[in-house]
C-alpha cells in the first residue's frame, strides 16, 4: 500500500506508469548530440582512390547504376553517385581491392544535386560543385525557418519505404517535434514539401498543384533514392528521373531508405544549424566540420 | 526445400492419386498436370471453358481466386493465367488459357467471382484484353493513355503520351446526399490514393477508391533483366515489407530454377520475415491508437516497433532489412552473436504488446471508437476472398504459413490467431496476437540455426527452356504471390506480383459503409492496406 491513498483511488492514476511516460527517456540526443549507429550496420560505401585499381567490378553488380567505372586500371574515371545508391552494400562485397568500404556515416544530406556525385580520375577527386548556391540557399532557409519549420509530405510515387521512415520521425525515439519541426495536414500551412518517389506520371499534377497550394516562401526537400533520381525505379516511362525535374528542389537527403537520424541530420542542414558534410566529393569525419 | 507430394484434387473428383509428373490426371476433356515448380495443379484450357471451370473452381471445389494475370509470349499469343488456392490446407489449381495477339477476347469471371474485378481490369488495360460483358471496364492504375497495353512486348516501350483517360464515379443521389473527395495527397504520412465518399450527414452511404498514383511500371522493370539484379526491385514493391517481397520473389525464382535452399538459410529468412511481421503490426497498433486520439498507446506502440526495427538493424545492418536477402540464400550471413540480443528485445516485445493491447482494451474512450466500427462481415471477406489478418479477423482462417507451408515453415506448427467480431477491435486483437506469435517464432528460428547461414552461392542462370516458378509468403498483409518466368537466355521474360492489398483494398468500401466520416481513417489504418503494392 503506497503512502498516498488518494494514488490508488483514481482509475487512471496508474496509467502513466503502466504506460511508460514515467520510464526511462527514449529519444535520442541526435541531432543535438552524437549518434550512435552500431558497426554492423556500416552500408555508406566510401571509395578511397588511392586503393582503387579500377576494376570496374563495383559498376557491374550495381543495381541502380550508381557507380559507373570508365576504363581500367590505375587511370580509370571513378563515379559515385549518392543520389542513386540504394546502400545495398554489393559493391563494397565485390571490391577486389578494398577501395570500397561500408561505414556507418549517413549524414549524406546536400544543397545541390552535383554535391551528391563523387568522381574521382587517378586517385584525385574531380566534382564539380557550386559553394555559392550552397552557401546562399542555406541561409536564405536558415534565416526564414530557423527554429520552426511546418512540413507538408508528399508521396509522389514512393515505394513506401521511405514514408516508413519519415513516420518514424514522430515515434518517442526520434521525436522530430523537440526540434522545432512538425508535419502539418495541409499544403496551405507547410513552409516545407519533402516529397519521396521519383514522381509517377499518375502523381505529376496532384505534385505540382500542393506545391502551388503551399503559400511562399517555400521550399522541397527531395527525400530517397527515388526522389533524387528514380532510384529502383528509374527508366520506367511511368516514372520522373527524381523531384527535380518536376519541382526546384533545395535539399536533398539520399537513402533507401534513408534512415531517420539521416532525415533529422538533412532537415537540421537545411535549417542551417549544421553545415553540409559532403563538400567537394569528400566527406571529412564528423569533428571536422559541424558547427 | 523438401517435396512434400501433393495433397491431390482427386480426392475430390474419385480415383488414385496419380503420380507426380507421370500420370496425367484427365477429367473428360481436360488435363491436369502437376506442377512441383509451383505445387499446383496446372490446366490449360480452351477460352471458351475459362468462366464454366473458373466457376466450378469457386463453387465445386471450393478454392479462392488468388490471382489472374496475363503474359505477352511475344508469339502473336496472350495467355491469360488464374491460380486458385485453397481455402485452408491443401492444394490448388493454375489454370492458363491462350488468346490471339490480334483479337484477345475472353468471358468476364464476373459477378460469379467478385474478386475479380480488379485483376480483369489491370489485365484488360496492361493487355489489351477484352474480358466480354464486363460490367466495370474502366480503367485500373493507367490514368493516362499510352501508345499501346504497356506489358505487350514490342521494341520499345509503351510510354505513357496520351490524354487524360476519364474516370466516372457512379453517382448516389438523394435528398441531402453530398460528395466528398480525399486525396491523392492525404493529411498523413502515407501513400497517395483518391477516396470519393457519398455522405448523408455524418453517415458514409458508400465509398469508392481509386487507386494507380504511385504506377511505376514495376512490372514491366523486371523484363529482360537477370533475376539476381532484380531482387532490390522485388524489395520495393511494397517498400514497407521489403523482406516477404524479395522471399516471395526468391522463392519463385528457386522453384523455376530447381534451386535447393539449406536449412539454415531457410531459417534465416523465417527469423527475418517474423521480425518484419511484428515490426510491421506493431505500427498497426500504434495507428488504431492514434487514429482514435490516444497519443499515449501510440507512442507506447511505437516504442515497441523501435524495438523490432532496431532488432532487424542489428540482424541485417539495415533498418527495413533490405539488402540482405538474395536468391538462393542470404547476400551477407546474420550475425552469429544474435541470440544474446534478440532474445530479450523479444521477450520486451512480447510482454509490451500483451500489457498495451489490455490497457487499449480497457480504456472506455478507446473501446467505444474501436468495437463494432469498420465491420467487414463474413460474407463480404468470402466473397472479396480476402487474406491475411483482415481476413483472419473476419473469421476465416486461412495463413500461407500453415495451408501451404513453404520454406522455412515446411513442418513448423504456427499459430493462427482469428476473430469472429469483424470490426477494428477484431482486427487488433489479430494482430496484437500475430506479435507475440511472431516473437515466439522469431526465438523459435533462432534456435533453428539462423545464424548459421552463410552466405548465398553463385547462381547459375542459363537453361535450356523457359521456366517458370511461384513464390507465395505470408507477408505481415497475407499472402503475398509472385509468380516469375524466365527464358532460355536466363531473363526474367515476365513477372507478377500480386501484393495482398490487391485482394484486400476492396474490403475499406464494406468497412466504412454506415460509419461515420471521422471513423475512416480508423477503418482505413486497421486495414492498413498498401498503396504502392496495389499499384506498383
Amino acid at each position: 500500500m503506497s503512502g498516498n491513498p488518494g494514488k490508488d483511488a483514481s482509475p487512471v492514476a496508474h496509467v502513466p506508469e503502466k504506460m511508460g511516460i514515467l520510464g526511462k527517456v527514449l529519444t535520442m540526443s541526435y541531432p543535438l548530440g552524437r549518434s550512435t549507429v552500431r558497426a554492423s550496420s556500416a552500408r555508406t560505401p566510401i571509395h578511397n582512390p588511392l586503393l582503387c585499381t579500377g576494376s570496374g567490378e563495383c559498376g557491374k553488380v550495381c543495381p541502380t547504376n550508381a557507380i559507373q567505372v570508365e576504363g581500367s586500371g590505375a587511370g580509370a574515371r571513378f563515379e559515385l553517385d549518392y543520389g542513386k545508391c540504394i546502400f545495398c552494400r554489393r559493391c563494397v562485397d565485390v571490391c577486389p581491392s578494398g577501395a570500397l568500404t561500408a561505414t556507418t556515416d549517413f549524414e549524406l544530406s546536400t544543397f545541390s544535386r552535383k554535391d551528391l556525385v563523387v568522381a574521382h580520375v587517378s586517385g584525385k577527386p574531380v566534382t564539380a560543385w557550386d559553394p555559392d548556391l550552397a552557401k546562399s540557399v542555406k541561409l536564405k532557409v536558415h534565416r526564414l525557418f530557423a527554429g520552426s519549420l511546418a512540413i507538408r509530405e508528399v508521396d509522389a510515387g514512393s515505394c513506401g519505404g521511405c514514408e516508413l521512415e519519415v513516420g518514424a520521425l514522430t515515434w518517442p525515439e526520434y521525436d522530430l517535434e523537440r526540434l522545432g519541426i512538425h508535419f502539418v495536414a495541409s499544403p496551405r500551412h507547410a513552409d516545407a514539401l519533402l516529397v519521396t518517389g521519383g514522381v509517377a506520371v499518375n502523381m505529376r499534377l496532384a505534385l505540382e498543384k500542393t506545391y502551388r497550394a503551399t503559400a511562399g516562401p517555400k521550399f522541397v526537400i527531395a527525400v530517397g533514392a527515388c526522389g533524387i533520381s528514380g532510384g529502383p525505379f528509374r527508366g520506367s516511362p511511368e516514372v520522373g528521373g527524381g523531384v527535380d525535374s518536376t519541382l526546384p528542389v533545395e535539399v536533398y537527403i539520399p537513402g533507401c531508405p534513408p534512415r531517420p537520424e539521416a532525415l533529422l541530420y538533412g532537415l537540421w542542414m537545411a535549417l542551417g544549424k549544421v553545415e553540409q558534410r559532403l563538400w567537394k566529393g569528400e566527406l571529412p569525419p564528423v569533428a571536422k566540420r559541424s558547427v | 526445400m523438401s517435396e512434400v507430394f501433393p495433397p491431390s484434387i482427386d480426392a475430390r473428383r474419385g480415383g488414385d492419386p496419380p503420380l507426380a509428373q507421370s500420370k496425367p490426371l484427365v477429367t473428360q476433356d481436360v488435363e491436369a498436370l502437376w506442377d512441383p515448380s509451383e505445387r499446383l495443379w496446372q490446366i490449360a484450357i480452351a477460352p471458351s471453358r475459362w468462366r464454366l471451370t473458373s466457376q466450378s473452381c469457386q463453387t465445386l471445389d471450393g478454392l479462392r481466386l488468388g490471382s489472374l494475370w496475363g503474359e505477352d509470349t511475344g508469339r502473336s499469343v496472350l495467355r491469360v493465367h488464374a491460380v486458385w488456392l485453397p481455402s485452408g490446407p491443401g492444394s490448388g489449381l493454375h489454370l492458363v488459357t491462350e488468346l490471339p495477339t490480334a483479337t484477345p477476347r475472353l468471358s468476364t469471371l464476373l459477378p460469379d467471382v467478385p474478386a475479380a474485378l480488379y485483376f480483369e481490369r489491370e489485365a484488360s488495360e496492361m493487355f489489351g484484353i477484352e474480358f466480354a460483358s464486363s460490367p466495370d471496364p474502366r480503367p485500373l492504375l493507367l490514368h493516362i493513355s499510352h501508345d499501346f497495353p504497356p506489358l505487350r512486348k514490342r521494341t520499345a516501350p509503351s510510354r505513357p503520351s496520351g490524354e487524360r483517360r476519364t474516370y466516372e464515379f457512379p453517382p448516389v443521389e438523394g435528398e441531402g446526399v453530398y460528395e466528398v473527395p480525399v486525396g491523392p495527397v492525404h493529411a498523413g504520412i502515407i501513400e497517395p490514393g483518391h477516396f470519393r465518399f457519398q455522405v448523408v450527414g455524418e453517415e458514409i452511404l458508400s465509398l469508392e477508391v481509386r487507386l494507380g498514383y504511385t504506377h511505376k511500371g514495376t512490372e514491366k522493370l523486371f523484363e529482360g533483366r537477370t533475376p539476381v539484379s532484380s531482387v532490390p526491385l522485388a524489395e520495393s514493391v511494397s517498400g514497407d515489407t521489403p523482406i516477404a517481397g524479395a522471399c516471395a520473389y526468391s522463392i519463385a525464382v528457386e522453384s523455376a530454377l530447381g534451386l535447393k535452399v539449406d536449412a539454415a538459410t531457410q531459417a534465416a529468412r523465417g527469423l527475418l520475415l517474423e521480425i518484419e511481421r511484428v515490426a510491421f503490426l506493431l505500427g498497426d497498433i500504434a495507428g488504431i491508437a492514434l487514429d482514435v486520439g490516444y497519443a499515449a498507446g501510440a507512442a507506447r506502440a511505437n516504442a515497441l516497433r523501435q524495438i523490432a526495427y532496431d532488432a532487424l538493424e542489428a540482424a541485417t545492418g539495415a533498418r527495413t532489412g533490405r539488402g540482405v536477402l538474395t536468391i538462393g540464400g542470404l547476400l551477407r550471413p546474420l550475425d552469429r552473436a544474435l541470440g544474446p540480443l534478440l532474445t530479450p528485445r523479444m521477450g520486451t516485445i512480447g510482454k509490451g504488446t500483451t500489457s498495451l493491447l489490455e490497457h487499449l482494451l480497457t480504456h472506455p474512450s478507446v473501446f467505444d471508437r474501436i468495437h463494432g466500427t469498420g465491420t467487414v462481415p463474413l460474407n463480404v471477406a468470402l466473397a472479396l476472398q480476402l487474406v491475411g489478418p483482415v481476413a483472419r479477423a473476419s473469421g476465416l482462417v486461412r495463413d500461407v504459413r500453415s495451408d501451404m507451408p513453404y520454406g522455412p515453415y515446411v513442418g513448423r506448427v504456427v499459430h493462427v490467431p482469428h476473430e469472429k467480431s469483424a470490426d477494428v477491435e477484431a482486427r487488433l486483437r489479430v494482430k496484437a496476437a500475430e506479435v507475440i506469435e511472431g516473437c515466439r517464432l522469431v526465438l523459435e528460428f533462432l534456435a533453428d540455426g539462423a545464424t548459421e547461414a552463410s552466405a548465398a552461392p553463385p547462381l547459375l542462370s542459363e537453361g535450356p527452356t523457359e521456366r517458370h516458378g511461384l513464390g507465395l509468403v505470408e507477408s505481415p498483409r497475407g499472402e503475398y504471390l509472385t509468380w516469375v518466368s524466365i527464358g532460355p537466355d536466363g531473363r526474367l521474360a515476365r513477372v507478377h506480383v500480386r501484393e495482398p492489398s490487391f485482394l484486400n483494398w476492396p474490403a475499406i468500401e464494406y468497412a466504412v459503409k454506415g460509419n461515420i466520416v471521422p471513423d475512416f481513417p480508423l477503418c482505413n489504418k486497421s486495414l492498413n492496406l498498401s498503396y504502392s503494392g496495389f499499384d506498383r
